[in-house]
């Protein structure tokens, strides 16, 4: 679905974005995840065409982007990490105007329905939440029921309750086949939606894989126990797969002396910045 | 009919940030201030507003359209959308013309300056359509109403002075070859009207053609890459 070769730009003479490669699955959700200023809203504009000042090959569903015509913007959706919309304009008359730009035409009371804002389809965007905007937005993006869904930043400043909401909204696009990028610095949305995230630093890919992948391939889950001694409280940390080697372990096991004993797996931000040596958030 | 809709789009746009109660409310001016005159005056000062109408309200106005799609990050929809740059243009600067020239014809029913419907209609709307492809193209590349609104000074001025001068009775052949002077030539339906339909024409041809180059390098600038 998307496939991208040697990839190379520059906004100035020193260059952003350098050797990238990568190919994503159609039905895959692929994620960019890196902090702010590695790149990944660039790489996005670059696959949605909104810069096509690159080197290299970028092709989406078969077209190399910077040759894109107008009638390449029906197969894709885009929903920015801001809401770009009539702000004095209702909801509904916001989405039956963007509507009304593409050839294949969704329902906009459906789609009002499905994410909850029928009822408010005839306030002004201006007075909407910022959790009703975003949700507004994400469905701006899939009016034309586009193949490939490019989202940048989907659950930014939203509360969990509206997080969770959007996060829904994205894995029934996924459940219906569609090819979601998603740019994010958030691990656990990565974690939770991509099935392969690519991590961005500097304008270079570090490692791609499936985040479980990441996770099990750097760190192995560990246990944390603490036992009293000498009437202080001793703590211990040790790898799951080096339990049976720990004779403290079994003694204190055997004697019921454990205080508390807790198992952790690193996550995808541990791996992020034991690979990178930088922070996400 | 990717432009029909856009139209549409546009007209409720204008209509809903109350740029037609602008107009409404300049026009009911405009009427008022005619029949406060000298009848022997009204003509020319009919023209006069029929010509600031257009070119000062069009440009402003869609100059200020621009900026407001700009800051509510409309434009982002509009680059990854189907929409070619030169529809986007189409629609905004049509848009706006209608408008003018239907208050155009108002004013000029009320000053009695209309001579030849078809002159006149043509002159109104392709002045209108000229001038707010000005306010376009200057509005593309500035980021504040301010910073317009100086920007604007000098082409007010290129095309206001010559043909208030005009109007007013500097008449030399030569001077229908300016926008504004065509337009009020076409207006009065004057003994030249016919060339300077063909001068508003090929303004208009080339505004139009400039502004959507103009708008393709805006709506590419979305990306973050100046052209």
């Amino acid at each position: 679905m998307i496939s991208v070769k040697d990839l190379y730009f520059s906004y100035t003479k020193k260059p952003f974005i350098e050797q990238v490669n990568f190919e994503v699955e159609s039905g895959e959700i692929f994620g960019f995840l890196g902090p702010s200023g590695a790149g990944k809203s660039t790489l996005q504009k670059i696959l949605t065409g909104l810069i096509t000042t690159y080197s290299g090959s970028v092709k989406v569903n078969g077209t190399e982007v910077k040759q894109r015509k107008n009638s390449f913007y029906e197969q894709i959706g885009v929903d920015f990490e801001f809401p770009s919309l009539y702000e004095k304009l209702t909801g509904r008359a916001n989405l039956r105007f963007f509507n009304s730009l593409y050839q294949k035409q969704g329902d906009v009371e459906t789609l009002l329905a499905s994410v909850g804002l029928l009822a408010d389809a005839d306030k002004k965007v201006a007075d909407y939440s910022k959790g009703m905007k975003s949700r507004l937005n994400f469905i701006k993006a899939i009016l034309h029921d586009p193949d490939i869904l490019f989202l940048d930043e989907p659950t930014s400043g939203l509360d969990p309750s509206n997080a969770r909401l959007m996060k829904d909204m994205i894995l029934k696009e996924k459940a219906k086949g569609k090819t979601i990028i998603l740019t994010t610095h958030n691990m656990f949305d990565a974690t939770e939606l991509c099935d392969r995230v690519a991590f961005i630093v500097d304008g270079k890919i570090k490692a791609l894989d499936a985040p479980h992948n990441l996770i099990m391939s750097k760190g192995a889950t560990k246990i944390t126990y603490t036992y009293a001694q000498n009437g202080k409280e001793k703590i211990e940390h040790i790898s799951l797969r080096k339990t049976s080697e720990d004779e403290l372990l079994s003694r204190l096991l055997k004697d019921n002396q454990l205080l508390s004993i807790h198992s952790s797996e690193p996550t995808l931000n541990d791996i992020f910045v034991e690979l990178t040596g930088r922070h996400l958030q | 009919m990717r432009i029909k809709a856009l139209l549409k789009g546009d007209i409720s746009f204008q209509y809903k940030y109350g740029f037609y109660f602008l107009y409404i409310f300049f026009s009911a001016i405009y009427i008022g201030l005619l029949f406060t005159l000298p009848e022997s005056w009204r003509g020319e000062a009919a023209l006069l507003m029929i010509f600031t109408d257009p070119a000062a309200l069009g440009l402003y106005f869609m100059g200020a359209i621009i900026l407001l799609e700009k800051s509510e990050r409309v434009l982002d929809s509009i680059a990854i959308s189907p929409v070619k740059p030169v529809e986007y243009v189409l629609s905004k600067l049509l848009s706006i013309s209608i408008i003018s020239t239907v208050v155009g014809i108002l004013i000029g029913m009320a000053g009695g300056v209309i001579s030849n419907v078809f002159y006149f209609c043509a002159g109104v709307f392709l002045g209108s359509f000229l001038f707010s492809a000005v306010g376009l193209i200057i509005a593309a590349n500035i980021p504040t109403l301010n910073a317009f609104i100086i920007a604007t000074i000098p082409a007010s001025f290129f095309i206001s002075v010559p043909a208030i001068a005009y109007l007013f009775g500097v008449k030399k052949a030569w001077m229908i070859l300016h926008p504004g002077v065509s337009m009020i030539e076409l207006c009065t339906s004057g003994q030249n009207a016919l060339p300077a339909l063909l001068v508003l024409i090929a303004w208009t041809a080339l505004l139009f053609l400039l502004s959507s180059q103009v708008v393709r390098r805006m709506l590419l600038s979305v990306g973050g890459v100046k052209l």
